[in-house]
């Protein structure tokens, strides 16, 4: 099998884990009341470290994943949510933003906040009315909690995804783009 | 170039991507609870229920422990209640004591005064609901123990109070069904208010009071309500569950001014974060008991 191959297997892994781990332990996990999204984490994580074509995919594959599991949205609205969010993390990471430790929390936290409004506001609009029943107050508190549960938890999962896309044609873009900079420096 | 291609391609497989999710979420909203989106909705829970089962019971002190950092006030509280209770057990053999504290609180959700006649089923929580925005537990039993759809969940409250409602169960699987919380949005219940009066409570969101709506005036009085009064299900025709299942204590009673009727929030009587054994009441508005 070819490296871009293995990679593929190996992030493919790292998602099904997440959704296994969001099914069972990650729903203990809650401050007021609030739990991560592991899945949303995942989406960003493969946008930050293997760019917009892997964000949007591993977004999709998530998010389907995780619309089979809940049972009063329809099938089809996290995907379409975190597929978006994984390619607006990472077409940022390709062209807009530099590298450093502070990036990933930061990033996390910011695209977390946008991927609860974005499934907030596509789920009002498909008929999903209850998404928005617990007033603005109670939105904001599920999200700015949601952010800080996923800035936490974005550290370790972006380390593994960058481990897990090692040599796939995302990382190898990614990685040209590293050196231009240092050479530019 | 080759870069601006490449990006190119990219937001195609954005496009198309969104234009599928679009596509299933429309499929699965006209389908409406039937077809293949459905049952292989069905068969992820059934294929994960083995996993949560376990997972669950070994993984709950920890969850326990975060929620717990959160509640420190409370907790000192029952700490200090709990030392004391220790103190007393430690003559005794501690694991027999626990065990036996497990089977009592089985029997107990067995025994719930308010269950009556109606038969019931005892089921543990095997996982908190995933999704920030939809307030559902899953429960160890499906329809192949004989749940269906609608059922009313109850549970016993914390220790010296009598419990009451948790919820409905939403969607049946074979070997495990979800449980929509009475804090949900989508959740309304019929319930009995003072001086003959009711009306409904519906919820609108995890950890906030219930709302209440006085829907019939029987007599010329609109209900008067104090705070702390307990309330519970009406069990009118077309219910979706029997009499006399209290829901909940009032939290706030406000009369705004040119109304005659009180607004009126209420707090269930079950802790929800806290739930471990629930009982189903195998009642159905159709068949009753």
């Amino acid at each position: 099998m070819t490296e871009r191959g293995k990679a593929r297997l190996r992030v493919a892994a790292l998602v099904v884990v997440a959704f296994l781990l969001q099914a069972t332990v990650v729903s203990d996990l809650r401050i007021d009341e609030v739990a991560p999204d592991l899945l949303l984490v995942v989406a960003i994580c493969a946008g930050l470290a293997g760019g917009a074509r892997q964000g949007v995919l591993v977004g999709f594959m998530a998010g389907l994943l995780a619309d089979l599991y809940l049972t009063e949205t329809p099938v089809g609205l996290s995907a379409l949510v975190l597929c978006i969010v994984g390619y607006g993390v990472g077409t940022l990471r390709e062209n807009v933003l530099p590298e450093g430790w502070l990036l990933t929390p930061a990033l996390a936290m910011v695209a977390t906040g946008g991927g609860v409004a974005l499934f907030v506001a596509v789920g009002d609009i498909v008929g999903q009315t209850q998404l928005v029943a617990m007033g603005r107050s109670g939105l904001v508190r599920i999200a700015v909690i949601e952010a800080v549960w996923s800035g936490v938890l974005a550290v370790p999962v972006s380390w593994l995804f960058s481990k897990a896309a090692q040599g796939s044609a995302g990382a190898a873009t990614l990685d040209r783009g590293r050196q231009d900079r240092t050479s530019i420096r | 170039m080759a870069v601006y291609r490449r990006s190119n391609r990219t937001r195609t497989l954005l496009v198309v991507l969104v234009l599928v999710a679009i596509t299933l979420v429309t499929v699965d909203a006209r389908s409406s609870g039937s077809g293949l989106l459905s049952r292989l909705r069905s068969d992820v829970h059934d294929g994960l229920s083995p996993l949560q089962r376990a997972t669950h019971h070994a993984l709950q002190p920890i969850g326990d422990f975060i929620s717990g950092a959160t509640s420190y006030g409370s907790l000192k509280a029952e700490n200090q209640r709990l030392r004391q209770e220790i103190a007393g057990m430690v003559a005794t053999n501690v694991n027999a004591a626990a065990a036996q504290q497990e089977a009592d609180r089985i029997m107990a959700a067995a025994h719930l005064p308010f269950l009556g006649q109606i038969p019931n089923l005892q089921a543990r929580v095997i996982d908190r609901g995933s999704s920030n925005f939809q307030n559902t537990f899953t429960i160890d039993k499906g329809s192949a123990d004989g749940l269906v759809t609608g059922q009313p969940v109850v549970a016993a409250g914390a220790a010296g109070t009598t419990g009451g409602l948790v919820g409905a169960l939403g969607s049946v699987f074979r070997r495990t069904a979800t449980v929509d919380l009475l804090t949900d949005p989508n959740f309304v219940v019929g319930v009995a208010l003072s001086q003959g009066n009711t009306g409904t409570a519906e919820g609108i969101g995890a950890g906030s009071p219930l709302r209440v709506s006085v829907i019939s005036t029987s007599v010329a009085t609109p209900p008067k309500m104090a705070k702390g009064e307990a309330v519970s299900t009406s069990g009118l025709q077309l219910e979706m569950f029997p009499p006399g299942i209290p829901v909940g204590t009032i939290a706030s009673v406000a009369t705004t001014q040119g109304s005659q009727e009180p607004t009126m929030t209420l707090q269930p009587l079950v802790d929800l974060s806290q739930l471990d054994i629930v009982t189903v009441e195998l009642w159905s508005p159709q068949t009753g008991p």
